[in-house]
């Protein structure tokens, strides 16, 4: 019977482990999330300050060059706008933000930065848009050092912890 | 123009730029209603008022028109925001140039007259911001409205005469001068067709949008928008080759010397001016020295007496 334990305990660990190794996965994912969306939101800032292109189509443009979750987040906003329901660009920003709380490892804090943009969206000339979305994009930048001071921590801890704990769990079964 | 495809004109392209309290309203109203409405205004905290061929209306939410416009619907700050958003597709930035000069022109050639706070910067407008009103003028396409004068453009061996088309406000020079640029563009079996130039400074000869004229101006003609017409006359006849120029509205003193500047490169001119009437044309003095200098062979007085574009007279010198 010693191999049903051994092969039992080695399942253990490993699954321990892998629930570990996840974890400090999702905890790396928020700052390149962060990241990602820093590098969108200065493609849209071009899109909108140098071509003068509409902003639905800035927004599915904007999409096309990223990854999801966050193309994804540009993408819902470009829909809802493209609906023409009467909605108004922060309306459909802020849906996008809904979808993206769902979808994304972003934290409240973080999301919050992104809503700020709702009320100016679109709404005025191009140096003003130029100016609040580079605002947006220096107050991401500093969300991004901070997620990367916590993950420096926490990543350790969750991809080694996972093993850890397997072999803590293992030990007091046996 | 078939009185279903008017309807389809406002419910296509009018009224998803309504904010949808504001629609909602519309929507009450059967298209034939829609039929003749030319221009509609919003104002913030003030009743909504529709002005058709024959005068102005309110519009009640459970009634419809309404002539008490004191019954209409009141238009709040939120369906001025709400259609402005409509309007620039959310993308202020992207109509800088159109705000500069207090409207934007929409897809369908329809212009939306903007106020509000007004942004200077020295003696120029850099923006408007806090807007506070909206006057959306629907532009009207009457495709052939033009043959009827169509014979007196056209002097013998095909040559087009000089033309001015004199009339108040709202008595349809911009619809017919546009039917005339698409009739002499496009030819007909007997008449040679031209090379055609619009320049279109307020944009509602051809209504460009994004630089594409949405009325249709013919097979020849190239359009200018947004050009003044001083330096759009004299660009078009270095760089496009015309046989004839359309502009709209002349008055100011630089427009006179491009005319003629027009006239001597063998260039014909068909323009348009405000004035009630022959006398109140040569009380201006721009105008009154073009008319004694016989630049134009051919003035056309418009009324409203049968509708807009009803002829009062036909002055020739030929």
């Amino acid at each position: 019977m010693a191999w049903v334990k051994i092969m039992g305990s080695l399942m253990l660990i490993s699954a321990m482990g892998v629930w570990g190794l996840s974890g400090a996965h999702g905890i790396g994912r928020r700052s390149e999330e962060l990241k990602e969306l820093r590098f969108a939101l200065a493609f849209l800032e071009k899109e909108i300050s140098y071509m003068h292109t509409p902003l639905t189509l800035a927004l599915e443009r904007t999409a096309a060059v990223c990854h999801n979750p966050i193309a994804g987040f540009f993408q819902e906003s470009a829909r809802k706008l493209k609906a023409r329901e009467g909605l108004t660009a922060g309306e459909a920003w802020k849906q996008g933000i809904e979808w993206l709380k769902a979808q994304s490892h972003l934290k409240a804090v973080d999301l919050d930065v992104l809503s700020t943009a709702a009320q100016q969206l679109g709404m005025s000339d191009s140096s003003d848009q130029r100016k609040f979305l580079l605002m947006i994009q220096e107050e991401i930048k500093v969300q991004e050092e901070k997620a990367r001071q916590e993950q420096g921590a926490n990543q350790k801890l969750w991809s080694y912890g996972g093993f850890i704990m397997g072999i803590v769990i293992v030990l007091l079964l046996i | 123009m078939a009185k279903g495809e008017v309807g389809n004109v406002f419910n296509h392209e009018i009224m998803p730029l309504l904010a949808p309290a504001v629609r909602r309203v519309f929507s009450r109203l059967e298209s034939h209603h829609l039929l003749k409405v030319e221009e509609i205004r919003m104002r913030s905290g003030q009743p909504l008022i529709i002005r058709d061929w024959d005068g102005e209306y309110g519009l009640d939410a459970n009634t419809g028109f309404t002539a008490d416009i004191n019954r209409s619907y009141r238009v709040s700050r939120e369906d001025i925001i709400r259609t402005i958003a409509a309007i620039s597709d959310n993308s202020l930035y992207a109509f800088e140039e159109d705000i500069k000069r207090g409207f934007i022109t929409i897809a369908g050639g329809h212009r939306v007259g903007l106020a509000g706070q007004v942004v200077m910067q020295e003696a120029n407008v850099k923006a408007i911001k806090e807007f506070s009103s909206i006057c959306l003028r629907i532009a009207r396409e009457i495709k052939g409205c033009a043959a009827q004068v169509m014979g007196s453009i056209y002097a013998p061996g095909d040559k087009v005469k000089n033309t001015l088309l004199v009339s108040p406000p709202r008595c349809g020079k911009t619809t017919l001068l546009r039917d005339i640029a698409r009739s002499l563009s496009s030819g007909s079996g007997q008449r040679k067709a031209c090379n055609v130039v619009i320049v279109d400074e307020r944009s509602e000869l051809a209504g460009c949008y994004l630089g594409q004229p949405q009325m249709e101006v013919g097979p020849r003609t190239d359009v200018l928008d947004a050009c003044s017409k001083a330096a759009g006359i004299i660009m078009s006849i270095r760089a496009l080759s015309p046989e004839v120029i359309i502009t709209d509205e002349l008055g100011r003193r630089e427009d006179a010397v491009a005319i003629r500047e027009c006239i001597n490169a063998g260039v014909s001119i068909i323009s348009s001016v405000h004035a009630g009437s022959m006398d109140e044309l040569v009380s201006r003095p721009i105008m009154s020295e073009l008319v004694e200098a016989r630049i134009f062979k051919n003035i056309i007085l418009l009324s409203r007496s049968k509708g807009p574009g009803s002829i009062e007279k036909m002055i020739r010198w030929d």
